[in-house]
């Protein structure tokens, strides 16, 4: 079963990076070495759940087209993940996943109706900003896989965090699933698979 | 003994197999089934007392021909708007011997067209038939047909046999793992020269008919609405049948099909069987369905199949690797190295390379494991694992019998009716080959 792969899990210093989100494909990283390929890094929920919770997603986008960052590989994998029931959680990098790959599945609910592309990114944008749940909250459907953020300030940044992975998903996923105006059926039979038997 | 060939008969839960000895594929492949005019009963079980139409006694009661009055195969099913269609064997085992011995009657006479005193006959079984199936079905073939011979050869044997005729085979073995997929179910079966090891078999519930309806599901999914409703599962079948193949990593395989569509994605044309009104004519109109991921993903439940099921979750190679591991420690190398498909449902196209890499990789990784634990102080020697395909897969148990039936010592192992006469049907309870009661 396809995983996401381990290379995103770097070991980075906790302290030293904390709270470091970067998510548009056309930041330079600034944290991976230049010789690394892989620049997408999305380290965590801790495995200590409460204690110590720390949240430290880094994701540093793109320096050039050929390399692929979280995004574009839950895009990749998102069809062939979304046939099964079980995924076993190795890393971090893959809660992200799993978190995006629901996120495709609600988004394709939401083009059945096959709107324009322009209209598709407006209602997918605004999907991705309107009112989510985040772990912690009662209606996360994932909660017992991850961990909660321990106060306030915290839960307002892994919310930012998620809020700009979901809004550059709702623009990409569109690029990806549109061909000739409308939505591909090859992106849309999935629709109804729901992945892990889960949904947003 | 007689230079008539031998009738080859391989009487299975989908499909029957008719045909001569020493041919390379049966003279006929048809549905077991039988069309009769009685009324199915609810159950599923026999209407009629489960024994040979002589003995059940409401013969007399049917003043007519009625109990004529039946069809097999494919006719059995063109008729089953009229008649009840019943199916004799459930499971690979014999349910009705009155419907059964009907279904031999019309498979010798009217298809076969021989006259069974003249040749012997090869029938065969599933593994862990009863002794008492066997004995019914020497009853009925020497009683009511008076056939000259009888063998009943089990099914995983004669598909070992049949492996014979693949280059990759340099040894005539009888030991091996046989992997038979069928319409109904799947069997992994371990024999030790020529013995089943009958403790060790293991069963899977996907085969041919679950990958039919999968496919159909993906189709229904994706919407497609060219496919006719009554034609649904013959499109998914022909698409499972000419369509479909075994692809090594499934991720890489989306990929492909984005990144080069106009090779991968594929149409099926069809005509509606149905005439359909255009213009002032009633006309069979074409339609086309698009192919699409339905080509890797079918296949891939065999190897995945959560995808599809949710009772059922243990891959097939993981099957075929218990099924091993629980056999007798002595055999389980020539277990691994000769594992021979059989069935239609093993026919995809790199089918067997999948198979063996995900085998070998377990293997692989236990030897490993062994060795590190010994702390590098032994070291293994590797094993072969080596998963044959051959040309003959679909029909193999009927080729290997028909393989075995042309040997000279063949004629040395039949039960002849001599022999019956002299000491009733008991005698199929004993197996020449081996020597030995069993």
């Amino acid at each position: 079963m396809p995983k996401a792969a381990e290379c995103y899990e770097l070991e980075l210093g906790h302290h030293a990076c904390k709270y470091r989100w970067i998510l548009s494909r056309h930041i330079i990283p600034s944290l991976t070495t230049a010789t690394s390929s892989r620049l997408a890094i999305s380290s965590f929920f801790p495995s200590k759940p409460r204690s110590e919770a720390m949240l430290l997603w880094v994701s540093t986008m793109k320096s050039d087209a050929s390399s692929e960052d979280i995004i574009d590989e839950a895009l990749n994998l998102f069809r062939a993940n979304c046939l099964f029931r079980n995924f076993e959680i190795k890393g971090n990098a893959d809660r992200v996943l799993i978190y995006l790959i629901l996120f495709i599945s609600e988004c394709l609910s939401k083009l059945a109706k096959s709107p324009s592309p322009g209209d598709a990114v407006k209602q997918l944008s605004t999907l991705a900003v309107t009112n989510f749940a985040i772990p912690g909250d009662a209606t996360f459907p994932l909660n017992a896989m991850y961990s909660h953020p321990p106060d306030r300030g915290q839960a307002d940044q892994l919310r930012i965090y998620i809020q700009q992975l979901r809004q550059e998903m709702a623009v990409r996923l569109v690029e990806r699933v549109y061909v000739d105006g409308k939505p591909s059926k090859w992106w849309m039979c999935f629709q109804k698979r729901k992945f892990m038997g889960l949904a947003l | 003994m007689s230079s008539l060939p031998v009738v080859v008969m391989d009487n299975g839960t989908g499909y029957t197999k008719l045909g001569f000895s020493g041919n390379n594929e049966p003279s006929f492949v048809f549905p077991t089934a039988i069309s009769t005019h009685e009324s199915p009963s609810a159950s599923g079980a026999p209407s009629v007392a489960s024994k040979p139409s002589y003995l059940s006694g409401n013969l007399a009661s049917k003043r007519g021909i009625e109990d004529l009055d039946f069809y097999i195969g494919d006719e059995a099913l063109a008729n089953s708007k009229t008649m009840a269609v019943h199916n004799p064997i459930r499971h690979g085992q014999i349910e009705n011997w009155d419907h059964m011995e009907r279904f031999w009657e019309q498979s010798i006479f009217k298809y076969l067209r021989c006259e069974p005193e003249d040749h012997a006959f090869m029938l065969t079984e599933p593994p862990l038939n009863p002794p008492e199936n066997r004995e019914m079905t020497a009853e009925i073939m020497f009683e009511t047909f008076n056939v000259k011979g009888l063998y009943i050869a089990v099914q995983a044997v004669l598909a070992l046999a049949a492996s014979w005729t693949s280059n990759k085979v340099n040894e005539q073995t009888l030991t091996g793992t046989v992997i038979d997929s069928g319409a109904g179910v799947t069997h992994v079966i371990p024999v030790a020269e020529g013995y089943v090891i009958g403790s060790s078999i293991k069963s899977i519930p996907i085969a041919g008919r679950d990958i039919s309806k999968f496919v159909q599901q993906l189709l229904r999914e994706r919407g497609e609405t060219g496919i006719p409703p009554e034609d649904s599962l013959y499109v998914a079948e022909t698409i499972k049948e000419q369509y479909s193949y075994v692809c090594p990593d499934i991720v890489k395989e989306f990929k492909k099909y984005e990144q080069e569509p106009d090779k991968y994605f594929k149409k099926y044309d069809g005509i509606h069987t149905v005439t359909g009104k255009v213009g002032f004519y009633y006309v069979n109109i074409p339609y086309s369905v698009d192919v699409g991921f339905e080509r890797f993903l079918a296949p891939e439940i065999f190897f995945n199949p959560e995808i599809a099921s949710s009772d059922f979750l243990t891959p097939l190679p993981e099957v075929v690797d218990n099924v091993i591991q629980s056999s007798p420690i002595d055999t389980r190398r020539g277990l691994y190295k000769n594992i021979v498909l059989s069935g239609g449902s093993t026919m995809y196209k790199d089918f067997d390379k999948r198979l063996q890499r995900d085998i070998k990789r377990t293997v692989d990784l236990r030897v490993k494991m062994s060795e590190d634990l010994s702390g590098g102080a032994m070291k293994a020697k590797p094993i072969d694992v080596s998963v044959i395909s051959h040309k003959k897969q679909r029909h193999a148990v009927w080729f290997g019998g028909s393989l075995l039936a042309s040997t000279p010592d063949f004629n040395s192992y039949c039960h002849t009716k001599a022999e019956y006469d002299e000491y009733g049907p008991s005698i199929c309870r004993h197996n020449r080959v081996f020597g030995s009661v069993m």
